[in-house]
């Protein structure tokens, strides 16, 4: 594979270097584009839906990728609300937490909007809310949510982060709704919690960055805070008189399903009014709304240069690599800063910006390149291309988090389920490089995940079985049909798991290791040998790494 | 309000061999030592964990923390020994009557305010910005980076566990497990450059379901074979390597380590019933591998459990009793089982925390602050004492920064060292554990023997 690419690189620069010289003035028109192969149409799915299917590869291959984008940016947002509020209430709130995670799987495996859906699942590992913990039983609170980023995932960040400051799943995860002005006869001083996290993990960071990502550094080479515990205080006190619209009282009101999805509303009388220390050296004055200091308070934010590299970078990491070059991330936060029209914040047009991007389609792979897969994708990615199904027709698995380390909404903390910046030791972290992927690649996860797959492939397939415990009407099946038609030859098998999972770019050792297998199962077990080959390439390095 | 400082001033005097020396020779331990490290994130408001219970002091904590405050009739009297007899200068929350028992049994002490710090820092020096400061001090991933590693303003990121397992890799090298395993996954604490932390579930690891290493076992004894081979093939990008690394980590230990807690449960030799939750369970797996060290050859052994749930911005008078119950009870359980394994003398168990939290209240919680009080029990403590110094818990008194937010008077760095030299590090090498060490007089609290 590498051979294949490297040679494919090699008479690209030929081609380039033959054309060398011309200084315009032809009346020829352009040659016809370098056909898209399914590999590189593979990589290219993989970075922004779901996982990459032959179908949709086809789809890339005629289209080409920038009008692939611009019809994907035109998809509406497939919603989770609407379907967790069509589901009679159960008794408990928590218990729709299943049918808000079967939504977002069916909107992941089914829907058109693919890109939009890659791109609210990345924001909501960015702007993080979480069914662990006290929005456990606010399932409406989370699919509204959800909505909020998949609707504005192509939209302005400064309506983004408008919107997820209002919403009440993140005025009550980090408790900002029922935040009150200072009171110093009870020393009550307000709460620091959104004025933090939304400044250190939601826009800025903690340190000056230049436009490449790049630390910036001050005559004693040392980084330069963005904020200071003043400036932290100075947005907690813009955070205060937000509660549930229509509550009845300020704090401790029901969180009723219709108050878990309408915008957080001001009472004034708990706002304070007092001046208040922003970002870089801007006050505001005294005597201000609520509405007007939370609208200022926010354009300081969205205005603060550091906003471009830092989405730009986290972005880039979700969907493309883990460790962009510095001219990667320039070039994006460039977009941000600048769409081209003059507009600050166009994320449609960021997103575009890093899949179109040179680097995430480097002709010459470098051993930099890519990331690992997220395990979500891995198991999603393999659902998409068998059909994967339950009986009932829903995917409730709200335990997600358990067996894959994550889960729609389901991070332990507002820190997600890695950081962007973990480094596992060893030749990574040796080499000044990231990879937050692997901080959940536990050995018990891994395994968890191994195991889920062998359970998957060989027993929650068409042909189903209780080896891995009972099947329900909730198990969800693939379907191999297709592979054992041919599951009787061997190299037929691979090359069809192969081209449906990586393009049929299969390592000599995985196809000489799924072959050996395959040779001790007789031809009669089609079942059988359909999982295997399955079950060695979705369990194998190649698989879990997203180039 | 220092005890055992005579014992501490000896052991300082006394000579060791470096590791650079001792490595040289692989001596192996002559005995078996634990640490258990408790994690509790989020920034546990440990000033209502221990309350200052004299009446001025008690009146200072509660004029700061107004509604947050222990009522004085609710707190649970302590008798440290470095006080005067009977005088109760503190107590402990009403929620935590099992830790009340360890610390009067002398099997527990605290270490108080504690907290990230370069070099000893005042209030004057804090906001002259005259001293060097932990960066990013009040945010929550920051300052547990800080505690689990000690780091300062250095890039590093290894843990000080991490440091120590490396300081002793080649003492311990018949070990059939890592010195350092994780039931609360990945964690900057064990992160090393020599040696790799074993991640492993809250009830233990998880076997290959699918694959076995026993010839006798058919195709399940071939696949395993050959999903070995497919690991350790050789891979183009470094993420595919650093995958496959793991699970050949995973592979190569969860035979033998879920075979070691089958022979501790098949033993009955642990008949102490643990809380149910997730900071039991684990320390439950914890007393089960320890029940078995013989078995799996250990000799060191650093264990890494946590719970959460602390970040109290919101309803923390109701949340709060529910917590440091489940630290109290859980500890206590663990200690006990240590106990009944008869090596309660070498297993020591310890709390750190984000940080502390902000004295003043923000209507129902606290925010995130600094110096805060740690928990340390084992048949090694000097217990039943105080280590530290307690501050006056007023706003805007010499130890407060805003808020509330007390300034560490003791530093991780010396809560760690002190750990560090019972595990076994020699004093010369206790900068590369902590290393800011240094910069305090004291490199040894006094609180292990």
């Amino acid at each position: 594979m590498k051979t294949r690419l490297i040679s494919l690189a090699a008479s690209l620069l030929f081609g380039i270097a033959g054309c060398g010289g011309g200084s315009g003035g032809s009346s020829q028109p352009p040659p016809p584009p370098v056909p898209i192969t399914k590999a590189e149409a593979y990589q290219f799915l993989n970075q922004s839906t779901f996982g990459a299917t032959e179908a949709e590869a086809q789809r890339v291959i005629n289209m080409r990728y920038e009008a692939w984008i611009d019809d994907q940016l035109q998809q509406a947002a497939s919603l989770q609300l609407p379907h967790v509020q069509s589901v009679p209430p159960p008794q408990f709130m928590f218990q729709l937490q299943p049918d808000r995670v079967d939504i977002w799987f069916r909107n992941v495996l089914h829907s058109d909007d693919q890109l939009r859906q890659r791109v609210a699942f990345a924001l909501s590992e960015i702007m993080v809310v979480s069914q662990l913990g006290v929005l456990g039983d606010q399932p409406y609170a989370l699919a509204s949510y959800y909505d909020v980023l998949a609707r504005n995932a192509f939209g302005n960040y400064r309506e983004l982060i408008e919107e997820v400051t209002l919403h009440p799943a993140m005025g009550v995860y980090l408790s900002m709704l029922g935040n009150e002005k200072p009171d110093p006869v009870r020393n009550i001083r307000p709460d620091e919690n959104y004025a933090r996290e939304l400044m250190q993990l939601f826009s800025i960071g903690l340190v000056e960055l230049n436009q490449d990502g790049s630390v910036r550094l001050d005559a004693q080479e040392q980084p330069i805070p963005t904020y200071d515990q003043a400036i932290i205080e100075g947005f907690a006190h813009v955070y205060t008189g937000w509660t549930y619209a229509g509550a009845p009282v300020f704090q401790g009101a029901f969180p009723t399903p219709t108050r878990q999805v309408i915008p957080m509303q001001l009472w004034p009388q708990f706002h304070d009014t007092g001046e208040k220390t922003l970002l870089n050296g801007v006050t505001l004055p005294a005597g201000q709304t609520g509405d007007q200091d939370l609208a200022d308070a926010l354009d300081n934010i969205f205005n603060h240069p550091n906003v471009g590299p830092f989405i730009a970078i986290r972005l880039i990491q979700r969907l493309v690599t883990s460790n962009p070059s510095p001219d990667y991330v320039s070039r994006v936060a460039g977009v941000f800063n600048d769409n081209g029209a003059g507009v600050r914040g166009d994320l449609g047009a960021v997103v575009k910006a890093i899949l179109l991007d040179a680097e995430a389609q480097p002709a010459l792979r470098m051993e930099l390149d890519g990331k690992v897969k997220e395990p979500l994708l891995r198991l999603t990615q393999l659902w998409r291309n068998y059909d994967a199904q339950s009986v009932s027709g829903r995917y409730p698995y709200d335990f997600a988090y358990i067996i894959f380390g994550q889960g729609p909404l389901q991070s332990p903390s507002v820190f997600n389920f890695f950081s962007p910046f973990y480094a596992p030791p060893g030749e990574i972290r040796d080499s000044g490089l990231v990879a937050p992927e692997l901080e959940i690649a536990t050995e018990f996860l891994n395994t968890y995940i191994t195991n889920y797959m062998f359970c998957q492939t060989f027993f929650w397939n068409q042909e189903s079985s209780p080896d891995c415990g009972p099947i329900t009407d909730d198990t969800v099946l693939i379907d191999t049909t297709e592979e054992i038609a041919v599951a009787g030859d061997a190299d037929a098998l691979i090359d069809m798991v192969a081209g449906k999972l990586v393009a049929g770019q299969i390592s000599t050792t995985l196809r000489t290791e799924i072959s050996g297998m395959l040779a001790l199962i007789p031809a009669e077990q089609a079942n059988l040998r359909a999982a295997e080959a399955i079950y060695l390439l979705v369990t194998s390095p190649e698989y879990a790494y997203q180039q | 309000m220092t005890g055992a400082s005579a014992a501490a001033a000896t052991m300082a005097a006394t000579p060791g061999l470096t590791y650079a020396q001792m490595i040289g020779g692989g001596a192996p331990f002559d005995d078996y030592r634990a640490l258990v490290c408790v994690f509790l994130f989020g920034g546990n408001d440990s000033y209502n964990m221990l309350v200052p219970n004299t009446i001025a002091e008690y009146n200072a904590y509660a004029a700061s923390r107004q509604n947050l405050a222990i009522a004085q009739t609710d707190l649970l009297p302590i008798n440290p020994v470095s006080f005067a007899p009977g005088s109760e200068p503190f107590g402990l929350h009403p929620a935590m009557t099992s830790l009340q028992q360890l610390f009067e049994s002398g099997s527990a002490s605290f270490v108080a305010n504690a907290g990230p710090l370069i070099e000893p820092t005042t209030k004057d020096q804090f906001f002259s910005q005259s001293v060097a400061l932990p960066p990013q001090l009040f945010s929550h991933n920051d300052q547990q980076d800080q505690w689990l590693s000690l780091r300062g303003t250095n890039q590093s990121k290894t843990g000080w566990a991490g440091r120590m397992a490396d300081l002793i890799r080649n003492n311990v090298a018949g070990q059939q497990m890592a010195t350092n395993a994780s039931l609360f996954g990945t964690n900057t604490f064990q992160s090393a450059d020599e040696t790799v932390a074993y991640v492993m579930g809250a009830t233990g690891p998880l076997q290959f379901g699918f694959m076995s290493s026993d010839p006798g076992a058919g195709l399940l004894y071939t696949q395993g074979q050959a999903f070995g081979r497919i690991i350790d093939a050789q891979y183009a990008s470094i993420y595919e390597r650093g995958f496959a690394a793991v699970q050949r980590r995973a592979i190569d230990s969860a035979e033998t380590v879920i075979a070691a807690i089958q022979a501790a449960e098949n033993s009955g030799a642990i008949t102490t019933v643990f809380p149910a939750g997730q900071l039991g369970t684990q320390l439950e797996t914890v007393a089960k591998l320890i029940a078995s060290r013989d078995q799996l050859q250990m000799q060191r052994q650093i264990f890494f459990v946590a719970t959460g749930g602390f970040d109290s911005h919101d309803d923390q008078n109701q949340n709060q009793p529910g917590l440091l119950a489940n630290i109290s009870e859980s500890i206590a359980a663990f200690h006990a089982a240590t106990v009944e394994l008869d090596v309660e003398d070498a297993v020591t168990t310890f709390t750190q925390s984000d940080f502390g939290r902000t004295l003043t209240s923000n209507g129902d919680g606290t925010d995130h602050a600094w110096g805060g009080n740690q928990i340390v029990v084992g048949g090694s403590v000097v217990g039943q004492d105080i280590y530290g110094t307690f501050p006056v818990l007023e706003i805007g008194g010499d130890d407060d920064v805003g808020g509330g937010r007390m300034i560490p008077t003791t530093s991780a760095d010396q809560f760690a060292g002190t750990l560090a030299k019972w595990f076994g590090i020699p004093d010369v090498d206790l900068d590369i554990v902590a290393p800011h060490i240094d910069n305090f007089a004291q490199r040894d609290l006094g609180f292990m023997v």
